[in-house]
């Protein structure tokens, strides 16, 4: 039991003490995620709008393909990946394999399916009016699917929130394509693994802690956009 | 002679193999009201989505101002587009304030913000909501949100308005409200307007010219107590059935879904129901009263609206009023099937 009291007290003075190894640590972490989550929405969420709004041929495919991807485990993709970039694969010349690039591919792999899901049921769930109105109001097929995604603005806010929780907290793909290296691809996710099994509770606890709050910050602040949207 | 805004020229709508608006010849004049009556169903709505370009015809051609639409490229339909506006029967609100409601049609037309400020403030004073802007659009009562949209739609000075059922959903002291708003409209701006509605008295109240639509052809004049509904057979008699727990005894050969309608003056209006030869009798509250002359046309509702022709004499006589409880009856054979 004192093991644990001692790493609590321990992560609250690395906490407090601004120690540089943890805060370079999380802001890697950002970066890598927040990049990834950032190039996952530029593509998902004009994805799953098109997904909702149009009619093609495939449709039903494409949606069951996407809810299908989300329960993809995270070390599969971390293997997938690997097996591109990885010396002896087809991507191998660009020397991606243990930094963050190779990183933010896994997360990017990780996020998009789960920003295309929830913004294709958040648009479907979208009254068909938005579009309508916008339209005998004189706006252009863009102009009204902009309405349209201002309406579900709070939903897909939801969809990426989802996605950057779910990225930020894997470990799956970044330590098999980040390999763990200090102060290069070390996240807070791997590094947790690495100094628990190390026995250094302390520095673990400390991110966890980070961890937490930075997911509860980012709920805080949805709700509080929720709130201003009402 | 006033300019036509639009004019129908063969005009035809088919949904899976069936016509379901078929006009060969209508025009629009600027600056006129237009009323256009017909029972659920007779393609009012279709009618209007068409002529706001948001539905294309299946055949015929449509002209705005002289000039053939159909032909058009995306860019120059989406210039008459905007020459006119549409309120539909269930209006939507984004959701956001009543400024930013009223002022999206001239967001898009890339209006300054100066300009945007006086028109929605202007709009606002048209339909009576003047210092709304600030108000959430859901935080706003039916009737309100009714107005607002109205409102959202002058904002763009259109040509042309259209009206889907501008009154359907509202209670009777908005209903009189948004009837004022379309007249002001008629008296401040140039705008044409056109409203469908199938409550006949109220086309005639608003509209410079009223245009009467049953299953998708203009007729000459739309009967009262028009209904859409089946004539099914039971026990050896026909019956059709109006709604859901109201038929009406009828004398026919066919079978399935039809129109019907009954004159208002072969329904006899009583205090209770009678000993007679007719088969249809219902129990009902008169909801409108509306004197004529010498007669007076009286709305009964019976789970569905009825409307029955009395004179003023009787009408005095039986001391009648809003909410009064009256049985209503009429033979199975005055009953007309289109």
């Amino acid at each position: 039991m004192n093991f644990i009291i001692e790493g609590i007290r321990k992560a609250f003075q690395l906490i407090f003490s601004l120690d540089k190894e943890i805060f370079n640590i999380v802001l890697l972490s950002l970066r890598v995620s927040l990049t990834a989550v950032g190039l996952a929405s530029l593509l998902g969420v004009p994805l799953g709008f098109l997904m909702a709004i149009k009619a093609y041929w495939g449709k039903k495919f494409s949606v069951i393909l996407v809810n299908a991807l989300l329960a993809l485990p995270t070390v599969v993709i971390g293997l997938i990946v690997y097996s591109l970039i990885s010396r002896r694969g087809p991507l191998g010349v660009f020397s991606l394999l243990y930094t963050p690039s190779a990183m933010i591919i896994g997360q990017f792999i990780l996020a998009t399916p789960i920003i295309i899901a929830l913004t294709h049921s958040a648009v479907q769930g979208i009254d068909r009016r938005v579009r309508n109105t916008a339209l005998t109001l004189g706006a252009t097929e863009v102009q009204s699917a902009w309405a349209v995604i201002k309406e579900a603005g709070y939903a897909i806010l939801v969809a990426i929130t989802t996605a950057f929780g779910r990225v930020i907290a894997e470990v799956g793909a970044a330590m098999m394509l980040g390999g763990n290296i200090k102060g290069s691809t070390r996240v807070m996710t791997t590094a947790i693994a690495l100094e628990t099994a190390k026995g250094e509770f302390g520095f673990g606890i400390a991110l966890g802690i980070i961890l937490v709050l930075i997911a509860f910050g980012i709920n805080i602040l949805l709700h509080y956009f929720h709130d201003m949207k009402v | 002679m006033a300019k036509s805004v639009i004019k129908i020229r063969n005009l035809k709508k088919n949904y899976s193999n069936r016509t379901i608006l078929n006009i060969d010849c209508l025009d629009f004049q600027e600056s006129k009201i237009y009323g256009i009556v017909g029972p659920n169903g007779s393609g009012k709505t279709t009618l209007l989505n068409i002529l706001n370009l948001l539905e294309k015809p299946s055949e015929g051609q449509i002209f705005f101002n002289g000039q053939e639409v159909s032909d058009k490229s995306y860019s120059e339909t989406i210039k008459i587009r905007r020459k006119m506006t549409l309120v539909d029967q269930d209006p939507f609100l984004f959701h956001s304030t009543v400024y930013d409601n009223i002022a999206y049609g001239l967001k898009i037309r890339s209006i300054s913000f100066i300009v945007q400020r006086k028109k929605v403030k202007n709009a606002l004073r048209m339909v009576g909501l003047s210092g709304f802007e600030d108000r959430r659009a859901n935080q706003l009562s039916g009737g309100e949100t009714q107005r607002v949209v109205i409102a959202r739609a002058l904002a763009i000075k259109p040509e042309v308005l259209f009206m889907d059922e501008p009154t359907v959903n509202l209670d009777q002291q908005h209903v009189h409200i948004v009837e004022r708003i379309i007249k002001k409209i008629k008296e401040e701006t140039q705008t044409t307007i056109i409203f469908t509605t199938h409550d006949l008295s109220q086309a005639y109240r608003l509209a410079d010219e009223v245009i009467s639509i049953l299953d998708g052809k203009i007729i000459k004049k739309v009967p009262e107590n028009l209904f859409r509904g089946e004539i099914k057979e039971e026990e050896g008699l026909k019956w059709f059935k109006v709604a859901e727990n109201i038929k009406f005894a009828i004398v026919s050969e066919k079978i399935g879904p039809v129109y019907i309608s009954i004159d208002p003056r072969d329904i006899i209006l009583s205090y209770e129901p009678f000993q007679s030869s007719a088969r249809n009798s219902f129990l009902g509250k008169i909801v409108k009263i509306v004197e004529q002359n010498h007669l007076v046309k009286l709305e009964v509702n019976v789970s569905i609206p009825l409307v029955t022709i009395i004179t003023r004499e009787s009408f005095q006589q039986m001391n009648l009023n809003l909410g009064s409880k009256v049985c209503l009856t009429f033979k199975a054979s005055v009953v007309k099937i289109y």
